[in-house]
């Protein structure tokens, strides 16, 4: 299957076009500063280390959020095909594919508990459980943990 | 000019201990991935909402970002310092390197026509109206050069050099 992937037109493109490659990889890096910027802004929001910016603020954040995601997911879906056979045997690229999944799905909880819980956190600050704040270290490591692994595709 | 700061670098202590710890490339470049997403993070929420869109959030409210904005440039100023001592050759005669220098310092005055002539303005407009025209384009000026930053950095390693 994943021969088949390197075979396609797209994957042709992107691996032998001049441009290809590299304007998929800026485009790569605009999603990353967006998802992880706003999720990482989020994570140290919830622990109190960033301060006076309500949750209101990052619950309309979120759109932008998903939007940088469905850039990165579409332009690594891309960069994917070229090098289907040899990202697939990747350890740092699939510990960055799980964490990225990881950090989605928290990024998912913690929508759903902002929005049940935003009167009561934009009241004060005391009001975040100690389980909420757990689960934004937990999406703080994750991607974190993305850009470390993606980074060191290239090196193992 | 570019050649005799090259010579200047080359087999200095930087150089070569950039060169020949093993694994300091990749760690800087992971330094310099954070960086940049807790800059571009907070500088596209502090832009947005001065570009007049967002305004469910308190525009003074975004000011509790800059701190990040600063920190993030700190780590990668520091990381990008070491990736030129590092290869001072290949990156002086980099054109992707140039313009992306060129467009960090405009990324700079603009930041400075910010602090000067909007950021003590701002808790006197509306937190959640629309802002100024000379606002509007500070804050537009500022995404489109922070993305040309971000495109050019990511090309630096496939554009030609000369």
């Amino acid at each position: 299957m994943f021969e088949w992937l390197e075979s396609t037109a797209l994957a042709i493109w992107v691996g032998e076009s001049l441009w290809g490659y590299p304007f998929l990889l800026g485009l790569h890096a605009i999603g990353l500063a967006i998802v992880v910027g706003i999720f990482v802004m989020l994570g140290l929001r919830m622990l109190r280390i960033i301060r006076g910016v309500s949750f209101n603020a990052f619950l309309s954040l979120y759109p932008l959020a998903w939007t940088g995601l469905l850039l990165n997911a579409l332009s690594g879906s891309a960069l994917f095909t070229s090098q289907a056979t040899t990202f697939v045997q990747s350890a740092p690229f699939l510990i960055k594919i799980s964490a990225v999944l990881a950090g989605v799905i928290l990024g998912i909880f913690l929508q759903r508990r902002l929005k049940l819980r935003i009167a009561d956190w934009d009241a004060a600050d005391a009001n975040i459980e100690s389980s909420a704040a757990a689960f934004a270290v937990l999406s703080l490591v994750c991607w974190i943990g993305a850009i470390f692994a993606g980074r060191l595709i290239a090196y193992l | 000019m570019i050649e005799t700061l090259v010579q200047a670098i080359e087999g200095g202590a930087i150089n070569t201990w950039v060169l020949s710890t093993f694994w300091l490339w990749p760690l800087l470049e992971i330094i310099h991935f954070i960086g940049l997403s807790l800059l571009l993070g907070s500088i596209l929420v502090v832009d947005l909402r001065l570009a007049g869109l967002l305004r469910q959030i308190d525009l003074v409210s975004t000011q509790h970002l800059l701190p990040w904005a600063l920190a993030g440039f700190t780590m990668n100023l520091i990381s990008g310092v070491l990736f030129f001592f590092g290869d001072p050759g290949r990156y002086s005669i980099n054109i992707g390197f140039q313009i992306k220098m060129v467009l960090v310092l405009v990324a700079g005055l603009n930041l400075l026509v910010f602090a000067l002539k909007i950021n003590p303005h701002m808790s006197n407009w509306d937190p959640h109206g629309d802002t100024t025209v000379f606002a509007k384009t500070v804050a537009w000026v500022s995404l489109a050069v922070w993305t040309g930053v971000l495109l050019l950095g990511r090309l630096i390693p496939y554009i030609g050099t000369g």
